[in-house]
């Protein structure tokens, strides 16, 4: 009976509850269509860089992180591997060797960063294969063949079927030293990998630094990205932590993590002020609606309803308000993303070129996450639950003879 | 002599909003028997409403007590007092006492409702209800589909609903045509006579003073005369 009142109360004045129903609807359309893309942005740039450096998870010798070293490599056994495929959310892995050494060509060297990777699962997840501007991508798993970062062939002078010497250290302090062929060369986002890295099949860079069949670490891509804490957590219960630590890519790159923090706020803001202009045009109307039936609620007092009730169909009344604005607004920010994810914006010109040159796709990508739908109807709904706060008080504080005689 | 079921002792109502205080209520005693179809008259500001509104406990009086079926109801806190009402005390107010968006049905029955009334029982209550108010066609009409009359023959019917005690009414014609007046007269009567409910009704409507058994007249708050009298 309450809800039919409440319904009944708030088609009263069907105009104003219209135009109080559209402002929470434009204000939800926009707040999700603004996070949508602030997140697929996010999302996308998260994806871009994890892929080429630490993926989502990544798994070391437990130690790893605080010393850097070949030494804290560890081996990959067929029980580890498989336990990690089975959880549900994992989608890749991508084993990697990572040391440095130094380059040489002609008269020049530099200190390099040497990635020993599996060509055929960075080909899968990063398309590292795409990134080649001359020459070719690995053929095959263990050729002494090597890709190079474009900034690095500039500062040697390399080109492609040169042959690169590179001199480190090996597992066990060992030596490791070797001439590889340059087979590509990579122009990769970030100019600063640009300039470093070389890229070499991971059983060369096995052979090349007498580590067997070791590995520094083995980066796991995700399904869902946004499991990333539940993730990491069962993948920790399916191993040996006394062996192995994992660690997010938060933890491994945390000034990105700080980054899209800080970018955030910002929005934060912005929805913020959405919203603060639709709870002023909700509060009138709540206020108009409670005030004009102030000599009714008198009445039902006097007939036996209490004040609490009363209050309780006052928020109803602003909840109904709310939720039909909020649903319309899911609705229309659903068909939005839907409309965009099929067929996403792509950047032209010189916008373009930034993106691709940060090894980011020059794309708006929508995120379609439930959460935001949620959250933003939780955030309207509460919203709506305040403001019949003041409206439910007055209602409380009413004097029945005062109400009927007004 | 019949069981009192309105008992006020030394009833003062002095309102202090004003510079001036006003004192609407002077020492008012009043003693109501079960069954009684009272008239409460006087002229305006004379204190019948502030009376009425002190027996029903919409309001409290600055002195004095009043007792509703042997119940001290100025002593009971809100909540108490407003199911106390919604067991005990039936009301008709002067104007505007339906709720606009529900129909006559549901008016009614929101009563039954808050009395936590069965659905089934509900559905008979209010057709009984409307039966007697002469209203049965009207059962899903809005009140601004029905006439001033008709509105306050489903808000008697609704005062009804709970089987009170006592109807209290402030004004109940003042609005309606003479017909409609004399209807709405005859259905408290009706009422009165058959089901026993006291009915106290402020009035200035002479042709609703002739219908009272007895006539309580109220100057300047006090109770100026209290005469019993054979209705016409």
């Amino acid at each position: 009976m309450f809800l039919k009142l409440a319904w009944l109360n708030i088609w009263r004045n069907g105009r104003r509850t219209m135009i109080t129903v559209a402002s929470v609807f434009f204000a939800v359309l926009l707040a999700i269509t603004f996070r949508s893309i602030t997140d697929g942005v996010y999302e996308n740039m998260i994806h871009n860089v994890v892929s080429y450096s630490s993926g989502y998870l990544q798994i070391h010798k437990n130690g790893y992180w605080g010393e850097q070293s070949i030494d804290n490599s560890f081996e990959v056994d067929e029980e580890l591997s498989k336990s990690l495929l089975d959880n549900p959310n994992v989608t890749n892995l991508m084993p990697r060797l990572e040391t440095f050494a130094l380059s040489s060509f002609a008269d020049k060297t530099k200190g390099v960063m040497v990635l020993g990777i599996n060509p055929t699962s960075e080909k899968e997840v990063n398309q590292l294969n795409e990134k080649v501007i001359e020459g070719i991508y690995f053929e095959s798993n263990s050729t002494d063949q090597i890709l190079i970062g474009s900034g690095l062939a500039e500062q040697l002078n390399a080109k492609v079927n040169d042959t690169l010497v590179l001199i480190g250290q090996g597992y066990h302090a060992s030596s490791a030293a070797g001439k590889f062929n340059i087979a590509g060369i990579l122009k990769l986002g970030s100019p600063e990998l640009n300039s470093n890295v070389i890229y070499m099949p991971l059983k060369a860079s096995q052979y090349l630094h007498g580590a067997g069949n070791r590995l520094t670490s083995l980066s796991i891509m995700l399904g869902k990205t946004s499991d990333l804490e539940s993730s990491k957590k069962a993948i920790e219960n399916s191993i040996d932590t006394v062996a192995y630590e994992v660690m997010t890519w938060k933890q491994m790159m945390p000034e990105m993590d700080q980054f899209i923090e800080a970018d955030s706020s910002g929005h934060y803001i912005v929805i913020g002020i959405l919203y603060i202009i639709i709870s002023f045009g909700l509060f009138g109307t709540l206020l108009m609606m409670t005030f004009e039936r102030n000599r009714e609620f008198g009445i039902l007092i006097a007939i036996g309803m209490k004040k609490h009730l009363l209050a309780y169909v006052v928020l109803l009344e602003s909840i109904m308000i709310s939720l039909m604005g909020c649903l319309m607004g899911v609705l229309g920010g659903t068909l939005i993303v839907h409309l965009f994810t099929e067929y996403p914006v792509e950047f032209g010109g010189t916008l373009r070129e930034v993106y691709e040159d940060y090894g980011i796709e020059p794309i708006i990508y929508f995120s379609g996450n439930i959460r935001i739908f949620i959250y933003q109807t939780l955030v309207v709904l509460v919203l709506a639950s305040l403001l019949a706060l003041y409206p439910g008080y007055k209602v409380l504080r009413i004097k029945p003879v005062d109400a009927i005689n007004s | 002599m019949g069981k009192t079921i309105i008992d006020a002792h030394n009833v003062s109502k002095t309102y202090k909003e004003t510079a001036i205080p006003v004192r609407a209520l002077q020492d008012v005693h009043l003693h109501i028997e079960e069954g009684e179809f009272v008239a409460l008259v006087g002229p305006s500001g004379s204190g019948k409403s502030t009376l009425l509104n002190m027996i029903g406990g919409l309001d409290e009086p600055t002195s004095g007590t009043v007792f509703v079926d042997g119940v001290e109801i100025t002593k009971l806190r809100e909540n108490k007092l407003i199911d106390f009402r919604l067991q005990n005390i039936g009301f008709v107010f002067q104007s505007f006492n339906l709720i606009p968006v529900l129909t006559s049905r549901e008016n009614i029955g929101f009563v039954l409702q808050l009395q936590k009334v069965a659905k089934k029982d509900r559905e008979k209550r209010v057709l009984e209800l409307l039966r007697e108010v002469g209203l049965e066609e009207k059962i899903n009409s809005r009140p601004g589909e029905l006439s001033g009359g008709q509105q306050q023959r489903v808000a008697v019917a609704r005062a009804l609903a709970s089987k009170p005690k006592i109807i209290l009414a402030d004004e109940p014609t003042a609005n309606l045509d003479s017909k409609s007046a004399s209807n709405l007269l005859d259905i408290m009567a009706k009422l009165n006579k058959e089901e026993k409910i006291t009915f106290l009704f402020s009035t200035h409507d002479q042709r609703v003073i002739e219908k009272a058994r007895r006539v309580i007249t109220l100057v300047d708050g006090k109770v100026d005369s209290d005469v019993q009298q054979k209705p016409t």
